[in-house]
């Protein structure tokens, strides 16, 4: 994504530009959508819960932080939504665990739907690995290595200490490795 | 040069073999376990080959190694599948629907009147009002039972009053209508009130129609009449009770609270 574009929309966003909202809900909602679903774990519960990020953030778009703040701002505002939505989920009906299978998105039956399915088992494969990680260890790795945040911005978000967020990282990606690997095998004998 | 970790350290000392890995070729292990005391012993426990696959299982070593090495590989390069996903058809305007177009959300004025809305269209609502607006008549303008009880008490006398006129009325044009329905006085020498005998068919049975209609229509006029008059009987609409008074008597004044 394109830094001055997001600097630009999100100024006319908090202007309370229309169009200038659309523009940022359809180039956002893949990456929320993605963030959401790491948590959620179930592709309908993450379109509420990406929906639910994005009313929050509309609600608060006067007090959009500008320029490199936001960023880290929008990812601890998801952040927070999602851990609020699962303790709701919780209460609400029992955790299940991730299907790997239903995690894998239905491949289209069109040109390039090989290479599709392919991508899309990695995708589940790599799911179903972070649901085995522990909470703090999966949320390192999500903001880390998933969306690119830097140690002292996920520290900030995660409310945890600077060192604690460096020695998880490292160990965390070998853990998803393994389990990545785990995966693969089950799969290859099965 | 960048600074790794006890583990990666560990790791690296190791391969598949089980021999050490040659330290010269590694500045960052060799730096590491230069400063590092433990990593120094698990290093000379190694070489001794005190650790010797005592402690880890062939299998989970293997996987430790390959999870450090072309594991982590993979893992790094597929990573950034999870960075965005499609979220399916319609979710933006989903999202749209629930914030800018959704007049609950443009503003506090717009929040204040969806509100309302949604109070007004509660089922209960026209109760919850009916409930209010009694509470606030009683306040205002005390007890409305005491207006009802002196209005049952004087229901006879107010329609006394109301409904002796338009009775007169009506009954006087009945009696015009009747007047107007009866036959006619037969002029002298015109013989019977039937068609004559020389007329022609269809203008006698045209006549004894007409006259069957008169006779049925005045019938149905008598009724009305004495109903009429029956009615009028019970409600006292005669000359002398029309004057009665429809102010309240000293009954119950109505009560304040």
């Amino acid at each position: 994504m394109d830094a001055t574009d997001l600097t630009s929309l999100v100024d006319r966003c908090r202007a309370g530009d229309a169009a200038a909202w659309e523009a940022f809900v359809r180039r956002l909602q893949g990456r929320l959508f993605a963030l959401a679903y790491s948590y959620a774990g179930d592709r309908e519960d993450a379109r509420d819960l990406a929906q639910e990020i994005f009313v929050r953030l509309y609600e608060a778009r006067g007090q959009w932080p500008a320029g490199d703040e936001f960023l880290p701002w929008l990812f601890r505002v998801a952040r927070n939504r999602s851990v609020d939505y699962l303790r709701r989920r919780s209460v609400r009906r029992p955790a299940v665990a991730v299907d790997e299978a239903a995690v894998a998105e239905v491949p289209d039956p069109a040109p390039g739907a090989e290479a599709q399915a392919i991508e899309s088992d990695r995708r589940g494969l790599l799911h179903a690995a972070l649901r085995g990680l522990s909470a703090i260890n999966r949320e390192i790795v999500i903001l880390r290595d998933v969306h690119g945040l830097s140690v002292q911005q996920v520290a900030s978000i995660l409310g945890v200490p600077l060192g604690t967020v460096k020695s998880r990282a490292s160990r965390a990606r070998v853990e998803l490795a393994a389990r990545v690997m785990a995966l693969s095998r089950g799969r290859g004998a099965a | 040069m960048s600074a790794i970790t006890c583990d990666q350290a560990r790791a690296l000392m190791l391969d598949p073999e089980g021999s050490t890995a040659d330290l010269a070729h590694r500045p960052d292990l060799t730096a590491h376990v230069a400063g590092c005391a433990g990593c120094q012993d698990w290093m000379h426990e190694f070489q001794r080959g005190a650790l010797a696959w005592a402690d880890v299982p062939a299998v989970d070593f293997t996987d430790e190694v390959l999870a450090r090495t072309s594991g982590l590989e993979t893992v790094m390069r597929d990573i950034p599948l999870l960075a965005e996903m499609d979220p399916g058809p319609g979710f933006a305007e989903r999202v749209l629907l629930a914030t800018s177009k959704n007049p609950a959300a443009r503003g506090w004025r717009a929040r204040v009147a969806a509100a309302w809305w949604t109070m007004v269209r509660r089922p209960r609502f026209a109760w919850e009002a009916a409930y209010v607006a009694t509470v606030c008549w009683v306040l205002v303008f005390g007890n409305p039972v005491g207006a009802i009880e002196w209005s049952a008490a004087n229901i006879g006398t107010v329609a006394r009053e109301r409904m002796a006129p338009p009775v007169r009325e009506i009954r006087a044009d009945l009696e015009a209508w009747r007047a107007t329905l009866a036959p006619e006085p037969q002029a002298v020498g015109a013989g019977a009130a039937g068609p004559r005998a020389d007329a022609p068919a269809v203008a006698r049975i045209w006549q004894a129609a007409v006259e069957w209609m008169r006779q049925a229509s005045s019938s149905v006029v008598e009724v009305i009449v004495r109903a009429w008059d029956a009615v009028a009987a019970l409600l006292g609409a005669e000359p002398g009770d029309a004057g009665a008074s429809t102010e309240p008597r000293d009954g119950p004044a109505r009560s304040r609270q």
